[in-house]
């Protein structure tokens, strides 16, 4: 017997970077190499983009606060605080927040004032220009009294300019300049209007501030560390509820959880993209298993080993991954870049500040995405038997079930997990995802099949192309969930933009209020009532108001929420003041603040009372008390008492300020909160509030053709602030804009790696789809024939996911009518049309360009290639 | 060209069979077979009848159930498949019906391909030479798609010889050929063969090819017996055989 002499061959290096070479020239790669750089260039530019803001915004917010330490509270505090931070030597300033409108001549705007002291800032700089063309923006402290520091965006709107007069409240103010940077400004999703700063000495000139006024205080404190801590433990134990203690610290990392929260919510939606490239990684790399199984037989029988062709195609996929993640990488940048370059001008970002999270995050999805959905595919490449030389190769095998399925199901868990960093968010995503999936699949399926039956009766290229949709029903079945989302994404869009705050708007009674007046005092009411009556104005009169917390039910004191700190709560504080009354929005919002055990509502509710029961209320439990009833009572709002756990006969105490009173709950009230009319979740009986200090609110349906008059007249009422319905509008219509932004981007993902994994699929099919096309050819189909086979193939695949987006959206449109705005359904049948034919177009487009070749080439070359 | 008397491949007793649910098929029934240094063999007969499954087992592609198979005195009965491997890639050439290029390489790349396993020198230049001795030295940096059905198995033929291989192992080589490319193909198949020396083992049921080899075998039912094609009509073997 002869020795067997083993030489281990170095080939294998030369041979895949050789068989690399050549494959990239011939395109035998592209769709691999674009869905890992789809995958890796999206993370990288929205994880590196959002990361640059936060960055930013939290760099910026250095001197967040202004100060070493803030307390923030709906009233005035005790003078002992502030003798006690006296005698710890401590820097104090404040600030009271209000919103109010600003008049200039005719033109008026709702506005946020801050309030100053001479004080302020205690960190930081107040930079304002004194003139528009100064070059250096001057840091200052509070304005002279009198006089005012504005926002550039007012003088255009109040059409006013530096030097000029704008009317605050009472007070005529100059404007001194125009402020640059404010050192603690906050960033909230809705402020009133542009900041004014006047001096905290002239507001009791403007008159803004009466019992019930909703403001907002901060104290601003500075000094030696070791004595901000003393006081600091001093003064925590004594704080309520309503009084909020933050640190630069706490409120940087409140306003990063925020911006980490929406930087999750932006890669989760983007998830979808990059799970759709995924799958087309992984059906190319199926793809590319069978195309390769020839080529490792014949090296094979040639007398390559296993390790050989192992080390072979292991570096030949890494080097692919490495390629398209480092191009990845790069497109990823300039993405990042162009985003960063938009919102230059409202931010001003350091693009050095890169950090290593974007990077790493893209890389692992790149990594997981070529080797997670590559790797059943390529171990099986790699085991290929070279007697399948003489046997033959096995062609478009369907994968098995088996383990190796879980891998990448693993991988897009740990996906989800690196996104969310959330077990439980990442946990039900995937459950989620795999649930509708697999209801629109079963949905595509059933439509199919249906199209089948209808196919046999219809032409013969339509009974072909059905044929062959359902033939390849489990192939088609990733592109149809690919398309129906990002069919559906688009109509949702289109919906939203178009149609919905439309049907919203007109869904109201012709008399709901469109105007809601604030901050009426006592001695107001009365001319207001008789103007509106002089005008015939509908309004549902005028509600005494003022502000107070549950404190105790049954003498069981509620506990509040405990938030570790509270920027964000005082930003709730202050958006409510836009929102006016007590709504059904504060009532959610006081729900979702709720801890599980039992709370009260957290913090201070706007709170009135009736002598009559409000219409758009309807008692369901209890009775509505007499005028002349002398003993307190309370009527509840059923929604909130049910969540809140109070039941008829339960004694309520309220705490305003220092003073408390406890009443029992003799009513519950059903209030149809979609009337939009002026609603409260407590009104009390007349007995109860005595002596209690109040401003009045109302409601107005002022016709378009009596605003101007209305207007003219409440600006002899400047401290009265009115808010227009019509603004509130334009508020959402733009926070739609912004949102659908958003999702215009994930649309364009989704797109993009639908598309991919549509050519994948095609691609996989192709061999398949030339033995039939040389099959039909040797019978005599003609060349139209086969060619709108194949058209309508993908037409048909297009339009079953364009009505399937259709449901889909109608649904989703159903839910947010109903959920979101209040409003009745109704049905969009004009969008099915858009969905359905959208889809047709763009799948049969996508469909023919990747089928060109095929189509193109004559039947004897078809014949020669496949026989 | 004459065979010397050393035994290059030596098959005795070798069987295979597949199990089919419950059923055995034997493939192969006993085989004794033994090609010298040198010799060109025709393994001839009908579809199914096993010559390929034969081929498959003295090429070292796969293993048989029973019995002894030596190829340059190498047991491949008892080798792995790793072990098979350096034996094909030190000693054995191969040609396929369907030529099995690699399409993602240029026909130098696929002469080289063996050559480079085998961790041979000069593969470039050897390839060079050979694709220019079968006619194609214009085509060396075509892809396969690029090439016609002859021009292909021309490739392959070069790629067969470059590892100068003591036996080369040609499975159906003309049998996806119309008949002129494919009397081309054979009369270079032999050409090459006669000049390197190489010992041939062909599996064909065209009773022609066969004919052009110093011995024909026949397999019947996975029974191999000496077939005597001097004695009978050729036209009418062909006949039979696509009958059969």
């Amino acid at each position: 017997m002869s020795e067997l002499i083993v030489k281990p061959s170095k080939a294998w290096f030369k041979q895949s970077l050789r068989l690399l070479h050549h494959e990239f020239r011939r395109g035998e790669l592209t769709i691999i190499f674009l869905a890992i750089v789809l995958a890796v260039g999206t993370v990288f530019s929205l994880t590196g983009f959002s990361e640059q803001i936060k960055q930013a915004i939290i760099s910026n917010s250095a001197n967040t606060i202004a100060a070493d330490r803030v307390l923030g509270s709906s009233r005035e505090i005790p003078t002992e605080y502030l003798d006690k931070s006296e005698s710890l030597s401590l820097k104090v300033a404040t600030k009271i927040l209000l919103d109010s409108m600003v008049f200039s001549g005719d033109n008026m705007l709702l506005s946020e004032l801050d309030i100053i002291s001479e004080a302020y800032p205690l960190r930081g700089e107040f930079l304002v220009k004194m003139s528009l063309d100064q070059k250096v923006a001057t840091s200052v402290g509070a304005p002279k009294q009198g006089t005012a520091y504005v926002e550039e965006s007012i003088l255009s709107r109040l059409d006013v300019k530096i030097g000029g007069t704008i009317e605050v409240g009472v007070l005529p103010l100059t404007i001194a300049g125009v402020i640059v940077e404010i050192p603690d400004r906050s960033y909230r999703m809705f402020v009133a209007g542009p900041s004014i700063f006047l001096n905290i000495k002239d507001i009791e000139k403007t008159e803004l501030i009466k019992p019930g006024s909703r403001v907002y205080h901060q104290y601003l404190f500075a000094g030696e560390r070791d004595d901000i801590e003393e006081f600091e433990t001093w003064i925590k134990p004594q704080l309520n509820e309503s009084q909020n203690w933050y640190s630069v610290k706490s409120a940087q990392n409140r306003l990063s959880k925020v911006l980490d929260s929406s930087e999750k919510f932006l890669s989760l939606a983007s998830m979808l993209g990059i799970v759709l490239a995924a799958v087309a990684v992984a059906v190319a790399s199926r793809r590319y298993g069978q195309r390769h199984q020839p080529m490792v037989a014949v090296f094979k029988a040639l007398g390559a080993s296993k390790s050989h062709v192992k080390k072979l195609y292991m570096l030949h996929w890494g080097l692919l991954s490495l390629i398209s993640i480092i191009v990845g990488l790069v497109v990823g940048y300039l993405l990042m870049l162009a985003g960063v370059s938009a919102i230059e001008s409202y931010l001003s970002l350091d693009e050095s500040q890169i950090t290593f999270k974007p990077v790493i995050t893209a890389v692992i999805t790149g990594l997981l995405c070529s080797v997670a959905f590559a790797v059943h595919p390529i171990t099986e490449l790699i085991s290929t038997k070279p007697l399948d030389v003489i046997r033959g190769f096995k062609q478009n095998v369907l994968p098995s079930f088996g383990w190796h399925q879980l891998i990448p199901l693993f991988a897009l868990f740990a996906l989800l997990m690196l996104f969310s960093r959330d077990l439980i968010m990442s946990s039900s995503l995937l459950l989620g995802g795999i649930v509708v999936s697999g209801v629109l699949l079963l949905l595509g399926r059933l439509i199919m099949g249906a199209g089948r039956s209808a196919g046999a009766k219809a032409g013969k290229a339509w009974h072909l192309a059905l044929a062959n949709l359902k033939r390849r029903a489990n192939e088609n079945s990733v592109q149809l969930v690919s398309f129906t989302i990002a069919i559906q994404l688009l109509l949702l869009i289109t919906v939203m933009k178009s149609s919905i705050v439309d049907e919203w708007q007109a869904q109201f009674p012709e008399n709901t209020p469109n105007h809601y007046l604030l901050n009426i005092a006592n001695e107001e009411v009365a001319p207001l009532q008789d103007f509106v009556n002089e005008l015939g104005i509908d309004n549902q009169g005028f509600y005494p108001i003022f502000r107070g917390r549950l404190s105790a039910i049954n003498g069981e004191k509620t506990v509040s929420f405990d938030d570790d700190d509270d920027v964000d709560k005082s930003d709730n504080e202050k958006d409510e003041s836009i929102k006016g009354s007590s709504t059904e929005n504060e009532a959610k919002q006081d729900d979702k603040e709720k801890p599980k055990e039992r709370k009260g509502a957290g913090r201070e509710l706007s709170l009135t009372w009736q002598a009559q029961l409000p219409m758009a209320n309807e008692i369901i439990e209890g009775k509505w008390w007499e005028e002349s009833d002398v003993s307190p009572q309370v009527s509840m709002e059923s929604g909130v008492a049910e969540r809140l756990e109070i039941k008829l006969g339960d004694e309520l105490t309220f705490t305003l300020g220092t003073d408390e009173f406890t009443v029992p709950v003799t009513s519950l009230r059903e209030v149809n909160w979609k009337s939009r009319q002026l609603n409260f979740i407590m009104i009390f009986n007349e007995a109860a509030v005595k002596g209690i200090d109040t401003t009045s609110i109302s409601a107005w349906m002022v016709p378009e053709e009596n605003k101007n008059q209305v207007y003219r007249f409440l600006s002899q009422y400047p401290t009265v602030s009115i808010m227009d319905f019509g603004s509130l509008m334009k508020q959402l219509t733009k926070m739609i804009e912004q949102v659908s932004i958003a999702i215009e981007l994930i649309l364009v993902l989704v797109v993009l790696a639908g598309s991919l994994v549509l050519v994948a699929q095609v691609q996989a099919s192709m061999e398949e789809r030339e033995r039939e096309l040389a099959i039909l050819r040797t019978l005599g189909a003609k060349g139209s024939l086969l060619r709108n086979s194949v058209l309508f193939e993908f037409i048909a695949l297009g339009a079953v996911a364009g009505l399937m987006a259709s449901i889909a959206m109608e649904i989703a449109v159903f839910f947010l009518q109903t959920q979101v705005f209040d409003m009745s359904a109704s049905f969009h049948f004009s969008y099915w049309l858009i969905g359905i034919f959208a889809g047709a177009g763009f799948v049969g487009l996508m469909g023919m360009l990747s089928c060109w070749r095929l189509l193109k080439l004559s039947s004897v070359t078809l014949i020669r290639r496949t026989m | 060209m004459k065979s010397n008397s050393e035994a290059i491949l030596k098959v005795s007793a070798l069987t295979k069979s597949v199990q089919l649910d419950e059923k055995t098929l034997e493939l192969l029934q006993p085989v004794h077979l033994t090609v010298n240094t040198g010799e060109t063999l025709a393994i001839v007969g009908s579809s199914g009848s096993g010559k390929t499954t034969l081929l498959s087992i003295l090429a070292g592609l796969d293993l048989p159930t029973s019995g002894e198979v030596y190829l340059k005195n190498h047991p491949l009965h008892q080798f792995n498949e790793e072990q098979r491997s350096q034996v094909r890639a030190n000693h054995v050439g191969f040609i396929f019906q369907q030529f099995l290029l690699i399409s993602s390489l240029t026909a130098l790349e696929n002469v080289m391909l063996p050559a480079e396993l085998a961790n041979l020198p000069d593969a470039k230049e050897q390839g060079l030479a050979l694709l220019a001795s079968v006619g194609l030295a214009e085509r060396a940096e075509h892809y396969p798609s690029q090439l016609s059905g002859g021009e292909q198995q021309r490739v392959a033929i070069a790629r067969a010889f470059i590892t100068k291989p003591d036996v080369l192992f040609a499975d159906e080589p003309t049998g996806n050929l119309d008949t002129k490319t494919g009397i081309h193909i054979a009369d270079l198949l032999f050409q090459l063969n006669e000049k390197h020396g190489t010992t041939l083992v062909l599996v064909t049921h065209d009773p022609k090819l066969a004919k052009r080899c110093q011995r024909q075998v026949e397999m019947d039912s996975g029974v191999l017996h000496e077939a005597r094609l001097d004695n009978v009509n050729v036209e009418e073997l062909s006949a039979d055989m696509k009958v059969g």
